[in-house]
């Protein structure tokens, strides 16, 4: 039994899949789902997410580990017995059926008489905005709509678990942000519980409850948008998630608290219950700073001595590049019209710094 | 410049064309002679060669078992070819690539070559002169052509498709029949005509196993020919041009060559 407050719709147990490659492409994962939860699996490309959500949909048989659903293990289970919905990057309509044959596909199969049928069809047409189309055919509907008629076949036949591979890569900027907030809107009203891949870490943070970061088919972290933007807990998720400043360091635990050095400077002190578990006196850390994270102050001032390189105004905000005394460089994030933009001249020397609770720290 | 090229090119298209197409005209145009020898162009004109060859027993028998055996060759050769495609595009299983390279094998190999083995294993099977004779020996040109096209249609449907049907609730057979063959349809089509268009136009391996009882219309003509050259053998050659025609013309009309080699 989970511990956690609610209980897990679908858990991933050590799940295993070995193509036959150097390494597994997929390496004991593990996780929860909750019911009614949209969960994105986020990571690079080739790193296992594809080949996850195959193995949740039945498709590929799994090398070792479970995956539960209504607390029964279903991975010899066949894809026709799981009841899910599946959307993919290329839509995967039915090319010779009309738009409501297509969603009525499921239900045929289900024997679902036909007026309920067509009235759940028509349903699930209205929920993604579709009403009117049920007698064309794939071929004459742009992209999005053939991915709505694709979202609306998979949810008609109400699934366990709505299962979306990179649906909007295929799309155009513009209507892929109409689409995310579509799809998230069709997911909240339905209450269908969704485990969305996606290698977007901008869709991945605006549409999902909680994000499942992969790597290397290994999973590095599992957590809210902002637990995986503020508290990164691997360089990885934090180099793969937003901007992020890396500043090799080493430790000293002196009788003043523990101290972060890089290249005799010393950094912001450091939270002692931040640092890794083994890191003992003198080891090599790695600190971990976001770009508007950082603040810059007068060369009189506290912190790190750095040098202006450049700086450049993109808009919402300054983007400078730093160079510390030892030749490592950082960006910072400033506000136009601020007054530390003000110092940030190039070739200028100012003073950096930032609070201890903006910092992470990993081994190095 | 431009216009010199394209004047080159319109120039080289029409000399293709003209000896692809040269001979068939030629062969048109002495079908309606009224001369008793083949010479070009006739002294006169008359439709007596498409009489005598209608009311020829031998041609028509010919004929008659051509289309027999052609129309069961295309059948089986989509019964074998489909399931063989299906396995060799869509299931794993060892020694795949082997098969799929032998599979093309016997259209490699020289058709006389074929034609003697086949004669060695149908003597002692009794099936010379009979028409599963003929059959399988045909089968054996057709089916390598059927399994090729047909896994080059499958290949290029992808599983995509197959795989979303599975997921909402269709059972393997229920995949196939309602979501994969429908799909397939262009290459059922194109590969049935191709199979009966080389069925009926096969003559090598069919010189090796025809008997007197048992003669297809390729071999009644070559025969005919062997002896005597008269307009009756251009009139042949015109209904046989004419029924490939015809077969491509459904063919390009129900779904479009292109289309159906899976392009
Ligand atoms: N059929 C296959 N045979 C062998 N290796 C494969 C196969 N499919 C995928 N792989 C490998 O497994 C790893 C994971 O692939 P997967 O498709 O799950 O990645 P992904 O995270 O979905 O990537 P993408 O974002 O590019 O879709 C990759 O290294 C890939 O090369
Ligand atoms: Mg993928």
């Amino acid at each position: 039994m989970s511990l956690a407050s609610t209980p897990a719709h679908i858990r991933i147990d050590k799940l295993t899949f070995d193509y036959g490659g150097e390494r597994p492409a997929v390496d004991t994962l593990s996780f929860d789902i909750a019911k009614g939860e949209f969960i994105g699996l986020l990571g690079p490309s080739g790193c296992g997410k594809s080949t996850t959500l195959r193995m949740v949909a039945g498709l590929l048989a799994p090398t070792s580990g479970q995956i539960i659903m209504g607390g029964e293990d279903i991975v010899s289970r066949p894809p026709w017995e799981r009841n899910l919905g599946l959307v993919f990057q290329s839509y995967a309509l039915f090319p010779h059926m009309t738009v409501a044959q297509n969603v009525a596909f499921g239900l045929r199969l289900r024997k679902v008489g036909k007026e309920e049928s067509a009235a759940r069809v028509a349903e699930a047409l209205r929920a993604v905005r579709l009403e009117g189309f049920g007698n064309r055919r794939p071929a004459e509907l742009s992209g999005g709509q053939q991915q709505r008629v694709a979202i609306a076949r998979a949810i008609v036949i109400e699934p366990e678990i709505l299962l979306l591979d990179e649906p909007l890569s295929n799309l155009d900027a513009r209507l892929r942000d109409e689409m995310r907030f579509e799809i998230r809107d069709i997911q909240s009203r339905t209450g269908i519980t969704t485990l969305f891949v996606t290698h977007d870490q901008q869709e991945a943070l605006t549409m999902c409850d909680r994000i499942a970061v992969m790597n290397g088919g290994k999973l590095e972290q599992i957590g809210t948008p902002v637990e995986i933007y503020d508290k990164p807990a691997t360089p990885f998720v934090a180099g793969f998630i937003g901007r992020a400043n890396s500043v090799p360091a080493t430790l000293s635990l002196g009788t003043g608290g523990p101290r972060l050095d890089h290249e005799g400077q010393a950094l912001p002190a450091p939270d002692l219950q931040e640092l890794p578990a083994d890191a003992g006196d003198g080891a090599k850390l790695a600190a971990m700073v976001r770009p508007h994270a950082i603040q810059l102050s007068r060369p009189d001032g506290d912190g790190l001595t750095a040098r202006v390189n450049r700086s450049v105004f993109v808009g919402s905000v300054i983007e400078v590049e730093l160079e510390l005394a030892g030749g490592q460089k950082l960006v910072a994030e400033l506000r136009p019209g601020s007054e530390e933009a003000q110092l940030a001249q190039p070739g200028a020397d100012v003073a950096l710094t930032w609070r201890t609770t903006d910092m992470r720290i990993f081994a190095a | 410049m431009t216009k010199f090229l394209s004047f080159i090119s319109r120039t080289y298209v029409t000399l293709v064309f003209c000896i692809v197409f040269m001979p068939m005209a030629i062969i048109l145009v002495i079908s309606f002679s009224a001369d008793s020898y083949l010479s070009f162009p006739p002294s006169g004109w008359s439709l007596k060669w498409y009489g005598t060859v209608l009311g020829n027993t031998s041609f028509m028998q010919g004929f008659r078992n051509s289309a027999i055996i052609a129309v069961i060759v295309a059948a089986l050769s989509l019964a074998l070819g489909l399931p063989a495609a299906y396995a060799l595009v869509r299931l794993d299983f060892p020694g795949r690539a082997l098969i799929r390279s032998l599979v093309i094998a016997p259209l490699v190999l020289p058709a006389m070559m074929l034609g003697l083995g086949i004669l060695m294993v149908f003597t002692p099977a009794g099936l010379v002169a009979t028409y599963p004779g003929l059959v399988l020996a045909h089968l054996v040109m057709t089916l390598p052509f059927s399994i090729r096209i047909l896994q080059t249609s499958l290949s290029n449907l992808g599983t995509d498709v197959d795989e979303a049907a599975m997921t909402l609730g269709a059972r393997p057979l229920q995949v196939f029949m309602q979501i994969t063959l429908p799909r397939l349809t262009p290459g059922v089509i194109a590969s049935s005509a191709i199979a009966l268009i080389l069925s009926f136009d096969e003559i090598v391996l069919s010189l090796f196993i025809v008997g007197p009882r048992l003669q297809t219309l390729p071999v009644a003509l070559y025969r005919y020919v062997d002896e005597r050259t008269d307009p009756m053998v251009a009139v042949l050659a015109v209904l046989m041009i004419a029924l490939s025609l015809a077969i491509v013309l459904v063919v390009e009309r129900s779904v479009g060559f292109a289309k159906a080699f899976g392009r």
